[in-house]
């Protein structure tokens, strides 16, 4: 398995619009649209894109599924938040950070709380000016997180790789009778002539032990 | 009896509570102790919040927004055990209701001839398609009766079945729509979906459990810690507004009218109150008086915060993979449920309090939960998401 592309990838926000619930009178819909219409003015003057603005309905897993968002916005007075901690406990062992959005917290103990790998923000109301800092915290975090499994899938990849290499020596000890340098040596030889990953070639080797049994 | 504590040093740290509630039948305590101005005996004033979802309550509790909540047991355990956020340290008061949530199947399905658990497993086996069912939180209440439920019938809820979470509100439309066959909610939701014909009561939650615990007054440690006199003047609050709700036809109705109000639970005053009185009509033309409807107080009995009864919780968070590791159960529910705050406001409010820190529960598959092994009790149901050690 190749670990994710490490070419720096854009954040991909998606925007989760609050429900249309049968109680919200006309008024409350009115301004939830202004604060969607500025969030997104929001994103885009700080340069961020939106990828999608969903509805929240049952069928928002399945889409956030489909797009692979790493960041969700949601009003935090939205009762579609239920639904994506759903999906946070789905997907928990690839944390994607939530951002929300009320109305008291300073900049200060946002930043430790997303320092500190909460996958939930609020910041003040919907102003754009209040956005940026957010999303770029949540970006630094977001790159952090990047790397961290870009790094244990490296290492990860590595630890495999060496597993492969020593069965494969072990095969080639016993069949050809040789010591383990000579082993190692050989797979090496094999290796350059073939242009091939020492692993690639210990996997074949082991490929066809299994063949001949 | 009372103003010996609050007085002097037992004076309450903090007057004002700010207590988070969900618009459900099921707030009435909470509500009612602030509305009949039970809490000023007790030397607090409870000023309500409404709130919109449970991940929103949650996180204003962490973050001390909000002081105290009426909240899923289970939630409370989830975030105590770190599932979906991290660990922090939360605290039961007190139990606050038991009974009176629901299972509603859709109407599409009763016309297919489905009218119990029995008949769904057998249209779920000869359907092609995976059925979908709905609750309300991923570590809550409903969630592990649902899936309960559905285990107990033979249906695996993960692998025969898809699970969502759906907030209340959007039950009744989406199982109209035909993008859900059932859910399992709190009232006034299954009555209204039962009301305006999307669906029919399948199962009541009593049903499932006879007198479950239900939602729980809960707060995190950390505030229990630093102002306990005032978590035993809210305790001993909300324990005589169960009182007072379980004493007569005429509290609950005066109650219903209440939590009616856009304030509080905003719906219709007869889906609130039918249920709160037990009177039960399936939808399908069965209608009964249930003998255990939702209960408030119950002379304390609804109200004590049994370690069993968290411990049930934990025991289908481990057996569903919800919590990933065993832990020691008795251990954690020992230290979220304040018993010993609990029975000093019950003192306080005149309360019979157990001496038993477990009860004896049979639930509908006739399993025995007490408490006693809960290693066993997991392993002991066929359909479950995890493998144990030693089991």
């Amino acid at each position: 398995m190749k670990p994710p592309s490490k070419v720096q990838r854009t954040l991909r926000i998606v925007v989760v619009n609050t429900a249309s619930s049968d109680a919200a009178d006309e008024a409350t819909l009115a301004a939830q649209a202004r604060r969607n219409t500025a969030l997104r003015i929001g994103l885009l003057e700080s340069g961020y894109d939106i990828v999608a603005m969903l509805p929240a309905d049952i069928f928002l897993p399945e889409r956030i599924a489909q797009i692979q968002p790493d960041m969700i916005i949601i009003d935090s007075e939205s009762d579609a938040r239920d639904v994506l901690e759903h999906i946070v406990i789905a997907t928990r062992d690839e944390p994607r950070p939530i951002v929300l959005f009320t109305d008291d917290q300073t900049p200060s103990s946002m930043d430790a709380a997303i320092e500190a790998g909460v996958s939930a923000y609020i910041v003040d109301g919907l102003q754009a000016e209040r956005v940026k800092p957010v999303l770029d915290v949540a970006m630094k975090r977001f790159h952090r997180e990047q790397k961290l499994l870009d790094e244990l899938s490296d290492t990860r990849r590595q630890l495999a790789d060496r597993k492969l290499i020593e069965r494969a020596k072990g095969v080639l000890m016993a069949r050809n009778r040789l010591t383990e340098d000579e082993a190692y040596q050989r797979l090496r030889t094999m290796a350059m002539n073939k242009k091939l990953k020492l692993a690639e070639v210990a996997q074949r080797i082991l490929d066809v032990e299994d063949l001949l049994g | 009896m009372a103003h010996a504590f609050i007085a002097g040093s037992d004076r309450p740290e903090k007057t004002v509570i700010r207590a988070g509630f969900m618009p459900l039948t099921d707030c009435a305590s909470l509500v009612m102790a602030s509305v009949l101005g039970l809490d000023d005996k007790y030397g607090i004033k409870i000023e309500l919040a409404r709130q919109h979802s449970w991940s929103g309550m949650r996180d204003r509790l962490l973050q001390g927004e909000i002081d105290a909540a009426h909240v899923l047991y289970g939630l409370l355990y989830g975030v105590e055990n770190g599932i979906g956020t991290a660990p922090t340290r939360m605290a039961v008061l007190m139990n606050l209701s038991r009974n009176g949530q629901a299972i509603t199947l859709s109407r599409a399905l009763a016309r297919l001839g489905v009218t119990d658990l029995g008949t769904l497993a057998a249209a779920m086996r000869k359907s092609g398609r995976r059925f979908t069912f709905a609750h309300t939180f991923p570590t809550g209440n409903h969630a592990m009766f649902l899936y309960y439920w559905l285990a107990a019938g033979g249906i695996d809820p993960m692998r025969d079945a898809q699970v969502a979470t759906v907030p209340p509100s959007q039950m009744a439309v989406n199982l109209a729509a035909g993008h859900m066959d059932g859910f399992c909610a709190g009232e006034p939701w299954s009555a209204r979906a039962q009301m305006d014909g999307s669906g029919f009561t399948v199962a009541t939650s009593q049903d499932i459990w006879p007198d479950h615990p239900g939602k729980a007054l809960g707060a995190t440690a950390a505030f229990v810690d630093a102002n306990p006199h005032a978590c035993r003047s809210l305790v001993a609050a909300v324990l005589e507004a169960g009182r007072w709700l379980d004493a007569s036809q005429e509290n609950r109705d005066a109650a219903a009218e209440v939590l009616s109000s856009p304030a509080y639970v905003n719906a219709d005053r007869r889906a609130i109150a039918a249920r709160l009185h037990g009177e039960y009509d399936n939808g399908l033309g069965r209608r009964w008086i249930d003998p255990d409807p939702v209960r408030f107080h119950d002379e304390g009995e609804a109200n004590f915060p049994y370690l069993s009864d968290a411990m049930w919780f934990m025991t289908q968070h481990r057996r569903w993979g919800l919590l990933r590791d065993d832990v020691d159960y008795a251990a954690v529910a020992s230290r979220v449920n304040r018993v010993g705050l609990y029975r000093e406001a019950a003192v306080l409010a005149g309360v019979p309090a157990s001496s038993s820190l477990m009860r004896r529960s049979v639930l509908m598959d006739g399993k025995v939960w007490d408490g006693s092994d809960p290693d066993s009790y997991i392993s002991s149901f066929p359909i479950r998401r995890v493998v144990l050690a030693g089991a």
